[in-house]
């Protein structure tokens, strides 16, 4: 595709001939402010709020239904068109309850951002009767919906039926009285329904699991990957931060990379953050009794003793630094390793768009690194070193000791075992991607990452 | 003076005029027997050349449209008629299809033929329930009789007419939300194209044209497009059935000659003003264009020119005659409140801007409307202008402003200081 040349108020970009405009100046950083437009789903031209000034038309363009073509000249800043943009932004705002305080949207509101850039005016919508509709309905699958914030973009119906082709949401009524809805002896009801409420750029859609739990200022914000399947997709890990007094995590949002998830997760990777703060486990336990790192490691030692064969198990969730240390503290101690996956494989999970069947974010990985994949024939194993494998009793042995996230397991010594969010380091996905994960918070408790945990275990004397 | 033509109403005054025994012995499908064998382009070019113009409102030129069908193409072609008639004024229509409506059909017939539409729409108005089964009795009259159905009148051309009523909005009538309806989708107007390129139809090519359109076709076929041209004007040829209602003696429809002059037009036929009171105004073309003030009235004839220098539009030529009985105040809240009503909700300043306006009208009706109201209002109708995908904001906006503009001392009279 041939390359042309656009201003835009006075700044001179290159875009491919007949490319979209706002794609074009969403792409080159420029804040052009919309509510219909999503790069997932397309122009539908009904907000009207990314409206410019093209040289020689009549009147203001709406942006997501301009063609760019060699030469045009653009401008967001013309007198005219700020106050036609400030004009339409009044008219979202005139029938919405403005309840900023007690909205779960405020902080990351579209509404809230463009009246900050647009708007700042008193209301003149003054002892007129706002429009009514629906507060707090519930559509399902974790879903909130509130009519009376809605913009009416149509980005919620548009995923439902584009995208998941599920057709739930529909918009209901004319003119004022139009309202997003549910269809008729429906509910929310698909593996991906929580994308809207990211696709919702105001608060009329909001989550049931985060909303009222943090103003979202409070959080920081960590680029990661989804643990819950080998597919890989990215996330964004929203967390307290330590001047906050708690760590917590709040949410998982998908972050978009065209080549693995585009701008959606599934909802069982979503709410897999809920992994990251209960149950875990916290202490180094040795016959039911919280001890010392010290004291553990030379229980350690003493269990492994210096002729006793041992099997190492190793989750396949685990970054490829922590398979890789795992994998050269086995040859140290002349261990066997496994890390059987069948135990993580799920048919009723796959589905023919994100989700895999294969529920483990690194088995990739592990099959890269040529670690044995199924324990095959009849091992006679003294002590079993499992590293957060979900099914260690498969494997009878003498001695039982255990790095675990969660507490699950009744083993002889028990080590504490960050979690994904509690450090940093790469996963390989299904289609052989290598992708960074970054730490979010610090290891809650005694815990250490896998990786941490080798470089103290003793070898054998 | 003005001439009598009948070219769409023609048989109007029949008994049972939309029987087809009846209009059997009056020429109807005359037509089908010689040019159903003829090349279909002749009678493109008959529509072309006669000028005939879209009578749904817009009149923009038919043979423009029709020329933009593919030929020979491997997806097929449709024919939707538009008889979604909404537009407050306007009842021209429905006299068509309960009275001549197998004019509608063989127009229906020779149309499809001439783009290669094997399939007909009929998209009608849901109100207009009771007309429907007039006109679907018409449909089962002509498949009986053998014009629709396989082969007709031994031709060889196919042609299936379905007829599908509509939910009942207004926005239906604008073509592309009467295309999303038709399919089965919520009716809102799509995003125009951006150069000329027939509407579609689940993808394929589609042509819509109004009722009284495609029932011109007819007589342009049989009797040539240089017949059509002897009425009218030069640029606005041939005849339309006119609307008449509000304070006049004699409401109805009438069909005129384009060109004659809009109050001799409205002496002749409509009996002048009622009760012979003062004119005051005209809405001349449905409730969607700009007001006439009396003096404007006196100056236009009924042509698209015309009404287009006076600032107004011809539309569906559905006059509302407005005699000094008349309150700007209540024309105003009656009209924004239908927008408001009928605004499909799709576009923001549409779907906000005729809902605040009708409510700033209620408050200038009740006397409670401050300056800062009326021109807050004026502001709302800047914002509706132009900003939208489809026309009718657009529409709402000359309104308000033109009757604002020309009756501004009554509305200025009652507001609060």
């Amino acid at each position: 595709m041939s390359k042309v040349k656009i201003t835009v108020d006075g700044r001179v970009i290159e875009a491919d001939d007949g490319a979209l405009l706002i794609e074009v100046l969403l792409a080159n950083g420029v804040d052009i402010p919309h509510f219909c437009y999503h790069e997932a789903l397309g122009p539908d031209g009904n907000c009207r709020m990314c409206m410019v000034k093209l040289q020689g038309a009549k009147r203001p363009q709406i942006a997501c239904d301009t063609f760019v073509c060699d030469g045009m000249e653009v401008s967001l800043k013309d007198p005219e068109i700020r106050t036609t943009v400030q004009r339409i932004l009044e008219l979202e705002l005139i029938n919405h309850p403005i309840d900023c305080p007690t909205c779960d949207q405020a902080g990351e509101c579209r509404l809230q951002d463009y009246y900050m850039e647009y708007g700042l005016y008193d209301s003149s919508f003054e002892n007129y009767q706002k429009i009514h509709h629906a507060k707090h309905t519930d559509l399902g699958s974790n879903v909130m919906l509130d009519q009376e914030r809605c913009v009416l973009c149509a980005r919620c119906t548009r995923f439902t039926s584009n995208i998941t082709k599920t057709n739930e949401l529909g918009i209901i009524g004319r003119g004022d009285e139009a309202h997003v809805s549910t269809m008729p002896g429906k509910t929310l009801d698909n593996p991906y329904a929580m994308n809207i409420i990211d696709l919702c750029p105001v608060g009329a859609l909001t989550s049931r699991d985060f909303r009222f739990a943090r103003r979202v200022w409070f959080l920081g914000s960590a680029p990661s990957v989804c643990h819950g399947c080998d597919r890989g997709c990215n996330i964004t890990i929203d967390h307290d931060r330590p001047k906050n007094g708690t760590e917590t995590i709040y949410r998982f949002r998908p972050r978009k990379n065209e080549r693995i998830n585009g701008h959606f997760i599934c909802d069982a990777g979503r709410l897999s953050y809920r992994e990251h703060n209960e149950n875990r486990q916290l202490q180094i336990i040795r016959e039911g009794q919280s001890i010392g790192r010290e004291e553990a490691l030379e229980a350690f030692e003493q269990m492994i003793g210096s002729q006793k064969r041992i099997m190492i198990l190793a989750d396949a969730n685990l970054y490829n630094e922590d398979l890789r240390a795992i994998k050269w503290y086995a040859k140290e101690i002349g261990a066997l390793l496994f890390v059987p996956l069948e135990s993580y494989r799920d048919e009723s999970f796959g589905d023919d768009w994100l989700r895999s069947s294969m529920r483990a974010a690194n088995a990739r990985g592990v099959e890269n690194m040529g670690i044995n994949r199924e324990v095959s024939g009849g091992y006679d194993i003294d002590v079993l070193i499992n590293f957060n494998h979900p099914t260690p009793h498969m494997i009878a042995a003498g001695e039982f000791i255990e790095f675990q996230t969660h507490q699950s397991t009744n083993a002889d010594l028990i080590f504490p075992l960050a979690m994904f969010s509690e450090y940093g380091g790469t996963l390989t996905n299904r289609d052989n991607i290598t992708q960074d994960c970054m730490q979010a918070v610090n290891p809650s408790g005694m815990s250490l990452s896998a990786q941490e945990w080798v470089k103290l275990l003793p070898r054998r004397s | 003076m003005i001439r009598d033509v009948r070219i769409v109403s023609s048989r109007f005054g029949l008994a049972n005029s939309h029987r087809l025994s009846t209009v059997l012995m009056r020429g109807a499908y005359d037509s089908l027997p010689i040019h159903l064998k003829r090349p279909p382009e002749q009678i493109v070019r008959a529509v072309d050349e006669s000028g005939l113009r879209g009578k749904g409102g817009g009149g923009a030129p038919a043979g423009e449209k029709w020329k933009l069908m593919p030929r020979n193409s491997d997806t097929p072609s449709y024919l939707v008629v538009n008889c979604d008639e909404s537009e407050p004024g306007t009842f021209k229509d429905r006299e068509i299809i309960t009275r001549d409506p197998h004019l509608l059909i063989e127009g229906m017939i020779l149309t499809s033929y001439a783009i290669g539409a094997n399939h007909a729409y009929i998209y009608i108005r849901g109100e207009y329930k009771s007309f429907e089964l007039i006109l679907r009795r018409a449909v089962d009259e002509a498949y009986e009789a053998g014009f629709l159905g396989r082969d007709i009148a031994g031709s060889g051309f196919d042609l299936d007419i379905t007829i599908h009523r509509g939910g009942g909005a207004y926005i239906c009538g604008e073509k592309s939300a009467l295309l999303e309806s038709l399919e089965g989708k919520r009716g809102h107007p799509r995003l125009k194209p951006k150069g000329k390129e027939p509407e579609w139809y689940f993808g394929a090519p589609a042509l819509v044209n109004n009722v009284e359109t495609i029932a011109s076709v007819p007589y342009i076929v049989m009797n040539g497009a240089r017949c059509y041209r002897q009425f009218g004007t030069a640029q606005s040829p041939g005849t339309l059935l006119f609307s008449l209602s509000g304070h006049i003696e004699r409401p109805g429809i009438y069909e005129a000659e384009f060109g004659v002059s809009m109050m001799e037009y409205i002496e002749r036929f409509g009996g002048g003003v009622k009760g012979k009171k003062k004119l005051k105004g005209v809405i001349p073309g449905g409730i969607s264009t700009p007001i006439l003030t009396a003096e404007e009235a006196a100056r236009a004839t009924l042509d698209y020119e015309s009404l287009r220098t006076l600032g107004s539009s011809l539309g569906t030529g559905g006059m509302i005659v407005l005699s000094s009985e008349a309150d700007m105040h209540g024309v105003l809240k009656n009209i924004l409140g239908f927008y408001r009503h009928e605004s499909c909700g799709q576009c923001t300043p549409c779907r906000e801007g005729t809902s605040w306006s009708d409510q700033i009208a209620s408050r200038m009706l009740r006397g409670e409307a401050t300056m800062k109201d009326l021109d807050k209002l004026l502001e709302l109708a800047d914002t509706m202008n132009g900003k939208t995908i489809c026309v009718f904001a657009p529409a709402v906006s000359g309104v308000i402003l033109s009757i604002i503009d020309k009756f501004r001392d009554e509305f200025t009279e009652r507001l609060r200081p």
